[in-house]
């Protein structure tokens, strides 16, 4: 059987439908009325982009293994995604992009030991320098996001591996990589390019391990950016390697997001991307952390008093943290709100960059609690405005809260852009005790005058108000 | 342990020292407690109340074997004589000038502490009676003086004529200064406020009144909370600044008191007489021979047509809000020495805050208490310079383009045409992807993950274009590919569908 019904200038026709498809798919994803469109563009970009193929000259036999394939992996990425929790959602992208790192390191080593065309001279050289680089980006994606994974789901620990000389590490492998690199790209055949293919392999997996190992939990939203980032510099790569315009636009789409979002989180912790990667967050902070004095006594109430405030409040504020869908207290938050908005109680989140553990993380965590988005504002649209609000509600939130970013210069977090809730009338710190955030550092916002702590379970504090305000 | 409350035994004394609301916060500790009959009723809690939240009202002799009794006002040589072995007693006491009383008590293991020697510290804020006996003192002495004066405090234009808002000024800017400031502005009074410590400005000119200042630079502030001594000059110049005010303004309000001191004497005979007659002068430091030279205790003295209000029971002429704040203080006391929550009192001496209140102690007198430093003022001063961090700026540089261009020209050097070609179209989909990607709303970021992520698994399609080999390894290598990338291509599409479903208005 013989499907090759389009001949290559078709299929590359309808691989710029496909690309400008998938554009869109990221332009639709600017507001929230337009993106479930944007997700049916991607959908179709990608479709297109498979029968295209799949009925194209490349793909001449082995049909029926293909769709039998497409179909099994597919049944699997569905049941993934039905059974995936919100909060898990972090675990779930970074085992995903390992699969994709996966994919480009196959379809490198086949592009080599199985050639399609022969090249010679500079294009040769060319060619295996893409071979050897998209399968190396693919190998660090796949061991880095493995490792991210499980330090996502909690299998490993979430602290930064310190080996001493860590630096001088990750420089030997690099330059080792760069040396078997030379070794590759020289060799005079397919044979003689086993070897240092194999122990690039081997090194830029141990790489990929080390570089996100070493890295701290509380910049875990970066690290899931960079890699998503990395994920799509292999598609690139790979694009590359196979002379493909279609793998190379997505690619450099899909790389280019990661990356912005790698920057805006960094931003969002005043963090230069070079520090991030180098690792260790919380571990040079300790020291500073238990030098701070006595600050003065935190002031507990109790639920009595919690609901009187809200009770007594014309515009709450409610900030968020990862410990509120830890707790999953955001279920029972949206029922106080709709018990609020029949008060005339006028209720915002405010959200911090970093507040979940990937980018965008509290926003889905709040949406699948149903609560509605055009109540849920950005940190900038709501830190000038803390003057308007009674009332601002700290659930599960630590560090992002924190004024010593902008008033301590010492601090391990100075400069960080932080919710400004002390500005407001009010303040109540949902917490367990007293312990400090990822970044070890003390939070002078528990001390201020006009802050309360209210200690215990978040979630069954919230029920408490619940059942008081019925 | 049995908390006794007794009725207040003071004239015209309407407060009570337990409130229903604390009882039962108080019992969560532990304790049992017994009210005397109708202690509250003129502060409008009646028995019923106290009934209902687990509080026996008992004849006042059962009151008296209570463990520990709460009162408000220093006890009496009556009630001192009815107290037996291993009593505590918690009421104002004033140690200071209160000599034969401490005395008096100093026998059979009795426990004194006193509400009035809660040190001044941070801390104890919520254990301090004298504070929040203030605030309400120097909220009612502004209403105090509206009673008098015959206008209003606010400012209106009528058709029958303009009426000028009322001129106020306050001296002293501590807890019962900032608290009659707070009440005169919303009563729509103009208000003027003066303290020797420069550091309250702040505080006065945020609850909206202006803040008077002698030109003479010497800071009030002391270690103890309290503003200090001043020298003569500063005296001179202070009082000048009064008199000069006393003619302008319809009311002054003094609040100042030096701790065991003789209060001093601010406004003086001459002062009163340049006012307008029709002025009202509220004295909150009568009870220790006042600010004002003409005060006189408990009475209201005319001169020239000046009123010289002189009351000392002005928290008592809000008696359930005063009874309401001054059994919370209790609470957190009696909260700081029962740390068990198991009813049981432990006074515990090493306790800067506990230490300082106890006056007697198993029998025998231990006032004054050894000096603790406070960190208020020293911590006031810290906060005015309030060093702003600003985030690490990001210098643009050049070298980065330079970089870029430079490589560029290698690259188009040395790469042939099919090369070029390719690398064109990279560097515009970088460019589209930034340009996209910005556009992209903060609240979508993880939907744009999963999505992008369904979206660089397009590498599905570099492995199809090899699944017609005829290498067993290179066919095996791409199913797999194939294979993985199908779970990330349904599964990223599939989990963005379900986010973006769950987004609603």
């Amino acid at each position: 059987m013989n499907l090759e019904i389009l001949n290559m200038e078709v299929v590359r026709a309808l691989y710029i439908v496909s690309a400008v498809l998938f554009i869109l798919t990221l332009g639709g994803l600017s507001n929230q009325e337009t993106s479930r469109k944007g997700n049916l563009y991607g959908i179709s970009a990608m479709l297109i982009a498979v029968i295209a193929t799949f009925l194209g000259p490349q793909v001449s036999s082995n049909y029926g293994l293909l769709i039998i394939l497409i179909l099994l992996g597919g049944s699997i990425g569905l049941v993934l995604s039905k059974k995936v929790q919100m909060t898990e959602m972090p675990e779930l992208v970074a085992i995903l992009h390992s699969l994709v790192g996966m994919a480009a390191v196959l379809v490198g080593l086949v592009n080599f030991i199985n050639p399609t065309q022969d090249y010679v001279g500079v294009e040769k050289t060319i060619h295996s320098i893409e071979i050897y680089i998209g399968i190396f980006i693919g190998m660090v994606t796949f061991s880095g996001s493995v490792i991210a994974f499980g330090k996502l789901s909690g299998k490993l620990s979430g602290n930064p591996l310190m080996l001493p000389a860590k630096h001088y590490l990750n420089l030997i492998m690099i330059l080792a990589i760069i040396y078997f690199g030379h070794s590759f790209v020289s060799s005079s055949s397919i044979e003689n390019g086993y070897l240092p293919l194999a122990v690039m392999l081997t090194i830029s997996f141990f790489f990929g391990i080390h570089l996100v190992a070493s890295i701290g939990g509380a910049d875990m939203p970066v690290v899931v950016s960079m890699l998503n980032s990395y994920s799509g510099w292999a598609a690139s790569a790979t694009g590359f390697m196979l002379s493909n315009d279609l793998l190379i636009v997505v690619g450099a789409l899909v790389g280019s997001s990661g990356a912005i979002l790698s920057y805006i989180m960094c931003r969002a912790m005043n963090r230069s991307f070079i520090s991030v990667i180098a690792g260790g967050f919380g571990t040079e902070s300790t020291s500073v952390a238990s030098a701070s004095t006595d600050q003065g006594e935190v002031q507990a109430i109790d639920i009595d008093e919690f609901k009187n405030m809200i009770n007594t409040s014309k515009k709450i504020a409610i900030i968020p943290g990862y410990g509120m869908a830890v707790a999953q207290a955001q279920f029972v938050v949206n029922e106080i709100i709709n018990i609020l908005k029949t008060k005339d109680i006028e209720v915002i989140f405010v959200i911090h960059p970093v507040a979940g553990r990937m980018p965008g993380h509290m926003n889905v965590l709040l949406a699948e609690a149903q609560i509605p988005y055009d109540i849920v504002y950005e940190m900038e649209e709501v830190n000038d405005d803390f003057d308007n609000i009674d009332l601002s509600i700290v659930i599960g939130a630590n560090d992002i809260v924190n004024p010593s970013a902008l008033e301590d210069p010492n601090s391990p977090i100075a400069g960080m852009p932080v919710i400004e809730c002390w500005r407001g009338t009010y303040t109540v710190v949902m917490k367990r005790g007293m312990s400090t955030g990822y970044a070890g550092v003390e939070n002078p916002l528990f001390f201020k005058d006009n802050t309360r702590m209210l200690f215990g379970d978040a979630k069954e504090s919230l029920s408490q108000v619940l059942t008081l305000n019925n | 342990m049995k908390i006794g409350v007794l009725k207040e035994s003071k004239t015209n004394e309407k407060r009570v020292a337990l409130t229903p609301s604390a009882v039962t916060k108080i019992k969560k500790l532990g304790y049992e407690i017994s009210i005397e009959s109708n202690a509250g009723a003129l502060s409008n809690f009646f028995n019923t109340a106290y009934e209902q939240v687990g509080a026996t009202i008992s004849p006042v002799d059962d009151i008296f074997k209570c463990d520990i009794l709460l009162k408000i006002n220093k006890p009496s040589h009556d009630e001192i004589e009815k107290l037996s072995s291993n009593q505590t007693i918690i009421s104002f006491f004033s140690p200071a000038t209160n000599s034969d009383s401490l005395q008096m008590c100093s026998k059979d293991k009795l426990n004194i502490l006193s509400m009035d020697s809660v040190p001044r510290i941070s801390r104890a804020q919520k254990m301090d009676a004298l504070s929040s006996m203030a605030n309400v003192a120097g909220s009612r002495a502004v209403i105090e003086a509206a009673h008098y004066f015959g206008r209003f405090f606010g400012g209106q234009i009528t058709a029958a004529g303009k009426i000028n808002p009322a001129k106020i000024l306050i001296i002293g800017a501590g807890v019962a200064g900032l608290s009659a400031i707070g009440t005169a502005t919303s009563l729509g009074a103009i208000v003027r406020a003066f303290d020797t410590r420069p550091e309250v400005k702040e505080q006065v000119e945020s609850l909206g009144a202006q803040f008077l200042t002698v030109n003479l630079d010497e800071d009030g502030s002391s270690s103890d909370g309290y503003a200090k001594v001043m020298s003569e000059e500063f005296i001179a110049a202070e009082m000048a600044l009064f008199k000069e005010q006393a003619s302008d303004v319809d009311i002054i309000i003094t609040t100042a008191l030096i701790p065991g001191k003789e209060a001093p004497k601010l406004i003086t005979k001459d002062m009163v007489e340049v006012m307008k007659p029709g002025s009202i002068i509220v004295d909150l430091a009568s009870q220790q021979g006042g600010n004002c030279e003409l005060c006189e205790k408990d009475a209201i003295v005319e001169h020239h047509g000046v009123k010289i209000i002189g009351f000392t029971d002005l928290p008592s002429r809000l008696p359930s809000q005063s009874s309401e704040l001054y059994s919370n203080n209790l609470f957190h006391i009696l909260d700081e020495l029962t740390p068990a929550k198991d009813g049981s009192l432990n006074i515990d001496m090493d306790d800067d805050v506990i230490r300082g209140m106890t006056v007697v102690k198993d029998g025998s007198i231990t006032y004054p208490p050894p000096k603790i430093e406070v960190s208020a003022a020293p911590k006031q001063a810290e906060k005015k310079v309030e060093p702003i961090v600003k985030p690490v700026e990001k210098k643009s540089s050049v070298y980065p383009a330079v970089i870029a261009l430079a490589s560029l020209f290698l690259v188009g050097a040395f790469a042939p045409a099919s090369f070029m070609n390719h690398f064109t179209v990279f560097v515009l989909s970088c460019f589209v992807g930034y340009m996209v990607i910005w556009n992209v709303t903060s609240s979508l970021h993880t939907p744009l993950m999963s999505v992008t992520n369904a979206v660089s698994s397009i590498i599905i399609i570099g492995a199809i274009t090899q699944i017609s080999t005829t290498d067993t390894v290179s066919l095996v290598l791409a199913s797999i590919a194939i294979f993985i990338a199908s779970i990330n291509i349904f599964g990223g599409f599939a989990v963005t569908k379900r986010m973006l479903g769950m987004f609603k208005k």
